[in-house]
């Protein structure tokens, strides 16, 4: 197992590359570019804004010229935000994001897998459809009207919490954001949970287990759990990659400064260096999770080699 | 005797004979979808509802996109017939919740058709063969996970125009790899079971071992899948389009709708209430068709 | 005798020019509240704090706190002196700026007439690569040519006469160079600290301002703290000791952390929601109108678009009495005009027909449509950045057009950096357009329609009106330059390059006990110097 996880880790290198090169061609081709603004500026100011960016040179010297400094682990000066490096940038979003997209994802799965096993355990009865109907509401309302809902409730009429913000990671602010990553979350895990468990438990060996007359609670939590959890191991990978970077609608409307905010601003504004390190740090949180989440598979199902 | 009661039960079972059939799993699968009473009620609605949404503007008095500056933003009455008020620029809410049921509807089917049959293709055949293809083709499904979807969608919109069906590709592009990877996930788990070993061992090409054998088996994980797409993909089209790369004023969405109504929720809640409770509906009745189904195919559960 | 007579001069000139206070006026019998701080919006992260090179609102309104050039403008929106104590034109194309020698940065160093010229010939130098660089440059001696790389920086017109004297020579006679001073891409830097921080100057480590404020803390996309600068010269009449600007976008959220607590003043309300909090917060809500345009431009050169008759015909049917009062509905005046109210230098103009009831406007305009050949039914495409304000306006002309003119207005939205790069490129047919002054001054408005200037998005070209403008600007009577220019407003208009539609206004919610906020500043500009807070 260890010789396929040190293979992967070095596929990351082509994969990234791959990455690079094409974010890198679609930037370049994107109508608008970072220079355009309302005021137009004289030829001279634009030849020196191309200089100091290195936006003369041929394209290709620009990607080689990128590539070097990606290789010091420099990730370039930002456009956008002027007078920050994209290291920097980086270093204060990426800590937001992660804490508030890794915590939710935590509380999203213990909910999501219970509710989902209470709900295949009593299938098709009334707490199924109950829990299901609850548990759905994530996946039936977008975020930007779950948001301001909460938003409305918890933060104006009751109070309790503001109603966005940040502060040095007081947990007043993080409050609503996880409230809304684990409602949309818990819906997607439980009805996958729920699918898996009925198929689970309606196979032989436990079956097996019921005949050899183990106590409910055993069968589910020491046999049918493992297999049960693959589909949604599965799920966690994109979950937490998304939790992470794509954020953009939480982040709006809860006002956190995370990596959602900087890849649409970088976006937008046509902030190559931004966007490329953005992007190589979310082919890196992908590659490795993915990992983590297929050895996850190799754990759970003793059948699964590698 | 015995020469009489054999003739008895030959006689018998000429009788019968014509009566009896073999059951096939659809059919059976379809009965077992039928007591499910959930889904069967949501079967229902749904129909009612894209009945609705095709019909009911050419029913309704108002056109979708005529509007009207002294009636905006009115809350639901029986005069002037707008049943369900006016949008904030005095356009009858009704048809254009219809209007929009009609894209929203369209996309989401079309899309989720799109992007399941290409996730399941890729996944299946990436767990099934493994080795060196599995690797490539989960680092392409790992390059489209991490480039940014925002910057495509730009780029498709601005270099290749708005036609719906381009809207349909681009939101087909970003959600393919959630369903690829679970059946990878699934297949690597099915390949290693017993009936596949026997069908390589009697020699069956693996191309029918893929969609003969193990196809059937993911039903399950697909279907419930599938229904978590199609909210999915219904959202990622209200992004777009608010984000100006999807479907263009005056025609609309749920998604379209749905947005704009949540600005003005405490001011003028019906705006979002009635898409709201559509498209909440229409999904929901998605999840337990969805549900339904998995019970009803799943192979063991016989 | 002769100093004497000498200062008197001085102090009447300066008077007239000089405004009454230099900091926030508290009327008598109101008492302050113990901690004077203040929470604001700023809208959107400021793309750089460096002063030559801050380019949004967000920006300048921190290099404003951060830094303060000759003069600055205070709370009513009037030029008060800044560095400089007092100013005198010394000729049509020349003005000295006497420094006073109070003025410190937070370091403790003496602000120096050097710093000044340090700071303009930066501007200019086409290596800083400002984008305010021709904005302002154009307005000194040599500007435009060192921004096109014909000419050194060092030939700039400013000059330090001694430490603390600087002169200004301008190419032409500008009325309003007290004001222009007031902005920071013609401020001081100091050259020392900035040159050895390079590229980090900006950074709150190494900042070293000269404004009432200093930089405590810079969390991008959060906030920005700005603590009271002790060497500041007016320190003492400085209330607030901690300002913070906030980065938040959504303008829906900015209303709710200000209905939450977390906010005092919001930076603008959300469309469509201004009747709703007047009614709620009737203490707190603001709305002053901004010297500003909204208008939609026509390509002059497209084949439909190049008979003036259509041009007009598309101007005059479009309602903007309901456009204002019901469409957007937040206080906007309705403009058909180049000019806007409240504007220095030139009167509003407007058209004969504004007048006339909208049926007869209608009738003229069919009967022109008609002369001009263009039957109903004929498309039209309209380009406008996504933005649900922009959208609904869109779809009101739409309609509009549709049923007073049977034209089919295709509407098509796109991101703010597309819709840009289409109306530079002349890429279009009808787009949404609008300006917001950079100084109080008419000329700022005919950029917008001068031949071959970059800001033309119309391609349009009046050359009789330029002269006008030309005549004007070289002209040393205000009143007779308000006159040329008024006349030049006028007649560019009846071309009727763009179709003028609302004057910008600023509705915003900010708490009752924030003092200083007047009904007269213009061009939006408060320094936390302006305000303090009402004991509550």
């Amino acid at each position: 197992m260890w010789s396929y996880a040190l293979r992967r880790l070095l596929a990351t290198i082509p994969t990234l590359l791959l990455v690079i090169t094409v974010c890198y061609l679609l930037l370049h081709f994107t109508p608008g570019g970072p220079f355009d603004t309302e005021k137009k500026v004289s030829a001279a100011v634009l030849a020196n804004l191309q200089e100091k960016y290195h936006m003369n040179e041929p394209l290709w010297k620009q990607y080689l010229l990128y590539l070097n400094s990606l290789l010091h682990g420099d990730l370039g000066a930002s456009f956008r935000y002027e007078d920050w490096s994209v290291n920097e940038l980086v270093a204060t979003a990426l800590p937001v994001s992660a804490v508030i997209g890794g915590v939710s994802l935590l509380i999203s799965l213990l909910i999501g897998v219970a509710l989902g096993s209470l709900a295949a355990l009593r299938q098709n009865s009334v707490v199924d459809y109950l829990v299901m109907f609850l548990g759905s509401v994530g996946s039936v309302f977008p975020s930007f009207v779950i948001g301001p809902v909460l938003v409305m409730v918890f933060a104006i009429w009751l109070q309790w919490v503001p109603s966005g913000g940040w502060d040095n990671f007081a947990p007043r602010y993080m409050v609503l954001p996880m409230l809304l990553l684990v409602v949309l979350n818990v819906a997607t895990i439980g009805r996958v949970m729920r699918g898996s468990m009925i198929e689970v438990m309606s196979s032989n060996f436990i079956r097996t287990a019921r005949a050899k007359g183990l106590p409910q609670r055993t069968v589910v939590l020491r046999h049918a759990m493992k297999p049960a959890l693959l589909p949604v191991v599965s799920l966690i990978g994109p979950m937490a990659i998304s939790a992470i970077t794509s954020a953009v609608i939480t982040e709006t409307i809860f006002s956190l400064p995370g990596l959602g905010k900087l890849i649409v601003s970088g976006a937008s504004n046509r902030d190559y260096t931004l966007v490329l390190g953005l992007v190589v740090l979310v082919t890196v949180i992908t590659v490795t999770f993915n990992l983590l989440v297929d050895l996850a598979y190799a754990l759970l199902d003793p059948k699964i080699r590698y | 005797m015995n020469n009489k009661n054999d003739d008895l039960v030959e006689a018998l079972s000429a009788a019968i004979e014509p009566s009896l059939h073999g059951r096939s799993p659809w059919a059976s699968a379809r009965t077992r979808f039928m007591r499910n009473k959930a889904a069967v009620f949501s079967l229902c609605l749904l129909c009612v509802i894209t009945l609705a949404c095709i019909v009911g503007p050419y029913l309704l008095p108002h056109a979708f996109d005529s509007a009207d500056w002294e009636a905006m933003s009115q809350a639901p009455t029986w005069t002037n017939m707008h049943w369900f008020g006016t949008d904030e620029s005095g356009r009858d809410l009704l048809v254009r919740t219809l209007i929009g049921g009609r894209i929203s509807l369209m996309v989401g089917l079309m899309a989720t058709i799109a992007s399941v049959s290409l996730g399941i293709a890729w996944g299946a055949t990436a767990g099934f063969v493994g080795g060196r293809v599995d690797a490539v083709m989960m680092r392409v499904v790992d390059i489209m996970y991490a480039v940014p979807y925002l910057l495509i969608a730009i780029l498709m919109v601005t270099l290749l125009g708005r036609a719906f069906y381009l809207v349909v590709i681009t939101i087909t592009v970003f959600s393919w790899m959630d369903m690829a990877r679970v059946v990878r996930g699934q297949t690597l788990s099915l390949r290693s079971k017993e009936f596949v070993e026997a069908a390589r061992a009697i020699g069956v090409p693996t191309h029918r071992i893929i969609f003969q054998h193990i196809v059937p088996n993911l039903l399950g994980v697909v279907v419930v899948y599938t229904t978590i797409t199609v909210p999915g993909v219904i959202i990622t089209e209200s992004v777009l389009s608010f984000l100006g790369l999807g479907i263009q004023e005056p025609m609309t969405s749920w998604g379209v709708l749905i947005h704009d109504g949540a600005q003005v929720m405490e001011v003028s809640p019906w705006i979002l209430l009635y898409p709201g409770a559509l498209l909440s509906t229409a999904l929901y009745c998605f999840n337990y068709i969805g549900d339904g189904l998995r019970d009803a195919l799943d192979p063991n559960d016989r | 005798m002769a100093s004497q007579l000498k200062f008197a001069a001085c102090a009447l000139v300066c008077a007239a020019i000089a405004g009454p206070g230099t900091a926030a006026v508290i009327p008598p019998g109101v008492q302050l509240h113990s901690t004077q701080t203040l929470i604001r919006n700023n809208g959107s992260e400021p793309d750089t704090l460096d002063p030559m090179l801050a380019e949004g609102v967000p920006a300048n309104n921190i290099t404003r706190e951060l830094f303060e050039g000759l003069t600055a403008t205070d709370g009513a929106g009037n030029v008060v002196p800044g560095v400089a104590e007092t100013w005198k034109q010394t000729s049509s194309t020349s003005w000295v700026f006497t420094l006073r020698k109070t003025a410190k940065w937070s370091n403790g160093d003496g602000v120096t007439a050097d710093d000044f010229i340090y700071g303009m010939r930066r501007l200019v130098d086409p290596k800083t690569a400002s984008q305010y660089a021709n904005t302002f440059g154009i307005f000194l001696v040599n500007g435009k040519e060192i921004t096109e790389g014909k000419k050194a920086t060092s030939e700039l017109g400013v000059k330090a006469l001694d430490k603390y004297t600087v002169e200004i020579r301008t190419p032409y006679p500008v009325a309003f160079l007290p004001e222009l001073v007031s902005n920071l891409q013609l401020g001081p830097v100091h050259r020392a600290s900035q040159e050895k921080a390079g590229k980090d100057w900006t950074k709150p480590a190494n900042l070293v301002s000269n404004g009432a404020y200093t930089l405590s803390e810079w969390k991008v996309n959060s906030k920005i703290v700005l603590t009271k600068n002790p060497q500041y010269w007016d320190a003492a009449n400085v209330q607030l000791t901690k300002v913070t600007y906030l980065a938040v976008e959504s303008d829906s959220a900015d209303v709710k952390l200000y209905e939450s607590g977390e906010n005092e003043w919001v930076l603008l309300l959300p469309p469509g929601s201004y009747e709703k909090y007047k009614a709620q917060y009737p203490r707190e809500i603001r709305n002053t109108p901004l010297i500003g345009l909204r208008y939609y431009s026509f390509l002059n050169t497209d084949p439909l678009l190049k008979d003036v008759r259509v041009r007009k015909a598309l101007s005059m049917v479009l309602d903007r009495d309901i456009l204002a009062q019901k469409v957007t509905a937040d206080g906007q005046l309705p403009a058909y005009g180049l000019i806007v109210k409240g504007t220095v230098g030139s009167d509003v103009t407007s058209y004969d027909w504004a007048a006339w009831p909208m049926a007869k406007r209608v009738e003229e305009a069919k009967k022109l449509m008609a002369e001009a050949g263009v039957a109903p039914g004929t498309k039209l495409k309209f380009s406008y950045n996504t933005s649900d304000y922009h959208k609904k306006m869109a779809i009101f002309a739409a309609s509009e057009w549709k049923t007073k003119l049977s034209l089919d207005l295709e509407l098509d939205a796109m991101e703010f950096k597309v819709l840009i790069k289409k109306r530079n490129d002349k890429d279009y047919q009808i787009a949404r357009n609008g300006w917001n002054a950079d100084y109080n001054d008419a000329t700022t408005f005919f950029a917008l329609v001068q031949c071959g200037n970059d800001q033309n998005n119309q391609a349009s070209c009046n050359k009789k009106a330029d002269a006008l403008i030309d005549q004007g600007n070289q002209s040393l009577d205000a009143t007779k330059r308000k006159e040329l220019l008024t006349q030049a407003a006028r007649l560019v208009m009846e071309d009727y390059p763009m179709m003028p539609l609302l004057q910008y206004t600023i509705p915003r919610l900010v708490k009752s006990y924030v003092g200083g906020y007047t009904a007269t500043n213009a061009l939006d500009r408060y320094r936390g110097k302006d305000l303090y807070i009402i004991k509550h």
